[in-house]
């Protein structure tokens, strides 16, 4: 489904992604670990479109489909969403009035009707439901002096609504009590099919204990310099990033 | 006791008001043969119709209130206790081709004592002649009355306004006046607000939107005679093109007006580089109780936000105009008369999309 090869990006004339390659299949759900600016963020804020970041090698293709010359919205439309690490806050915007005119561009862009808005305000409500939370967000301006862990709760209801083809969840577990771990993950479950995919940014084994990943990377420095299956986030966990810059260099 | 009228007319016949397109953006500027009845007959029946700055008819139905006209001054009058729910429209029309080039409106409204009045300027513009369209209005509360006013200046931009407000409140009395700045070439306005008795209170709100070579001014004050008293100012601005807008916001709290609560805030968001817009706010304290702020903001468009909204599937031009509009929303939120906030949104957007559509690569 989503395939990189080689990508080479730079930001303020540093390189941050240096030769980075990852393959997605549908049905996967890959787990991106890697120490703090190893390029996790970068990775998926590119992923989604944000042409702050300049590529000067490598491709990135969705179902064959280059990615690059994209706008974000033409990405969202094919399926692509993306999970902010720090969710913007937009006053006066009303949250829900964003949810249906995002989910009305994908049905759009798929050939569909615009959803009425009875159909609406009951998806959405099935959808706070299953992440326990509040009707009362919806009328509320973007993520507007939402708490942390209520941000990143949006974020996953907004992918509940959308339901993309591919998300990219960059760290929607940290800053989250317990009771939101286990509903987000609830979200990110419900969303696993075989025709979707999942990359989750994470710091935590924790994530992976609710959310079982078929695939485990850590990003260092632009690059993946190791894959495996959920046991490496274990062995992670264990023994931090030292472990394997010092297998690297061996 | 409190006397009633019936409502001159329902809100929401106002709030269906078939208003052109906002800005006189060349393709919104009516028809040559536009004239001021067809103008007017879009607006309800019963408001007052000034033409290049002369009412014609005071005999229009506003039950309850003392309307006349004496030396081109319209004089209105809210009796004592007089609680007025409906609207009392205003509506300045220059019909710039059929004039001397400028025109003189002076209204004197007074409010006495306990009574409650809504009312509505709007000015608006026909033809291609050069204007300059000046209004003074006088405005008195007694005791306890209370006013929501709107204004609502939505000239063709190659006509130029100046106006001012001149507003005496007091006690107890309240002010709630909102005003929207969509077109005119150069504009001022001028609101002097003078908090004379004791528990009075005014909010004083307003939006200003200009693009191409508009040059749109705003110039409050709010003069703290006694105390307690409390003044509320919070202007919006928008600015594309070349445009160059100007607020200034003054609160003066005189010796002795203990107990005074001024605050006064201004948010502006440039969406052209050669845009302009020049903010003074200035608080003048000369009591000791006082509780007083004031803000300034200005900026682009965030383009975190707009990136976040794209990622969202909605297109550059729907996320601009949503955050222009939630930026300008704020204004129209805390506007008056709640009924008619949704038909304003609508004009607001028209004008945003015209901004943005000025702005396009
Ligand atoms: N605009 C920028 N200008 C210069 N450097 C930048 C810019 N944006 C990001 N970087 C740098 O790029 C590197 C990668 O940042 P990125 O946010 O992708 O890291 P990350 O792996 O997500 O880290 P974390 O785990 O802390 O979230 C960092 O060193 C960061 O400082
Ligand atoms: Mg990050």
């Amino acid at each position: 489904m989503l395939e990189i090869n080689d990508l080479h990006a730079s930001v303020g004339g540093s390189e941050i992604l240096r030769g980075l390659s990852l393959s997605v299949r549908a049905g996967e759900v890959h787990a991106i670990m890697g120490p703090n600016g190893s390029g996790k963020s970068t990775l998926a804020q590119l992923i989604a479109g944000n042409d702050a970041y300049t590529v000067s090698r490598g491709t990135v293709e969705l179902d064959g489909e280059d990615l690059l010359p994209l706008s974000p919205e033409e990405r969202a439309r094919r399926g692509i969403f993306l999970g902010f690490q720090y969710p913007v806050e937009i006053p006066g915007v009303n949250n829900a009035y964003l949810l249906k005119a995002a989910l009305n561009a994908r049905r759009k862009y798929a050939g569909l009707s615009e959803i009425d808005a009875f159909e609406f305000l009951k998806l959405a409500r099935d959808k706070m439901a299953m992440l326990n939370m509040d009707p009362k967000f919806l009328n509320r301006g973007v993520n507007e002096g939402f708490s942390g862990g209520e941000k990143k709760r949006n974020e996953i209801l907004q992918m509940a609504i959308l339901e993309p083809r591919l998300a990219v969840l960059d760290e929607t577990d940290s800053g989250l009590d317990i009771d939101a771990l286990r509903a987000v993950a609830n979200g990110v479950n419900a969303l696993r099919d075989p025709d979707r995919a999942i990359i989750l940014v994470t710091h935590y084994q924790r994530l992976l204990d609710y959310i079982e990943p078929d695939h485990v990377h850590v990003l260092s420095e632009g690059r993946i310099v190791r894959s495996g299956d959920k046991s490496l986030a274990l062995q992670l966990e264990e023994k931090g990033y030292d472990w394997l810059r010092e297998a690297a260099s061996a | 006791m409190n006397q009633r009228t019936t409502p001159l007319q329902s809100i929401d016949t106002l709030g269906a008001m078939a208003l052109d397109a906002p800005g006189g953006q060349p393709s919104v500027t009516p028809p040559a043969d536009a004239t001021v009845a067809a103008i007017a007959s879009q607006f309800p029946a019963n408001w007052l119709v000034i033409r290049n700055g002369k009412a014609s008819d005071v005999a229009a139905q506003l039950p309850g209130l003392n309307v006349a006209l004496t030396q081109d001054v319209l004089s209105i009058q809210v009796p004592a206790q007089l609680v007025h729910d409906g609207i009392v429209g205003l509506l300045f029309i220059d019909d710039t081709e059929n004039g001397a080039g400028m025109s003189h409106a002076r209204v004197v409204i007074e409010l006495q004592a306990g009574s409650a009045v809504n009312i509505i300027e709007y000015h608006s513009t026909i033809g291609n002649a050069m204007h300059h369209a000046h209004c003074a209005m006088e405005l008195s509360l007694a005791a306890g009355a209370r006013c929501n006013f709107i204004r609502f200046q939505d000239r063709q931009t190659q006509h130029d306004q100046t106006g001012s407000l001149t507003a005496t409140l007091d006690m107890d009395s309240q002010l709630h006046h909102t005003a929207f700045d969509l077109g005119g070439n150069v504009v001022r306005n001028e609101l002097n607000i003078k908090l004379a008795g004791a528990g009075a209170m005014t909010c004083l709100y307003g939006l200003f939107m200009a693009g191409g070579d508009q040059h749109v001014e705003n110039h409050s004050r709010v003069d703290h005679l006694v105390g307690p008293a409390s003044s509320e100012q919070e202007y919006r601005g928008i600015a594309a093109g070349a445009s160059r807008c100007v607020w200034r916001g003054v609160a003066v709290v005189h010796r002795g007006a203990d107990g005074t609560n001024a605050s006064q805030a201004n948010h502006n968001l440039l969406l052209s580089a050669a845009a302009i817009i020049d903010a003074t706010p200035q608080l003048e304290i000369y009591a000791d109780d006082v509780k007083a702020s004031h803000g300034t903001t200005f900026g682009g468009l965030d383009q975190n936000a707009l990136f976040y909204l794209r990622t969202r599937g909605l297109d550059d031009a729907a996320a601009r105009r949503l955050l222009i509009g939630a930026h300008a929303g704020k204004i129209v939120a805390r506007s008056p008369l709640p009924a008619l906030q949704a038909r304003i949104s609508e004009i607001v957007a028209q004008r945003v999309a015209t901004l943005i559509a000025e702005e396009a690569p």
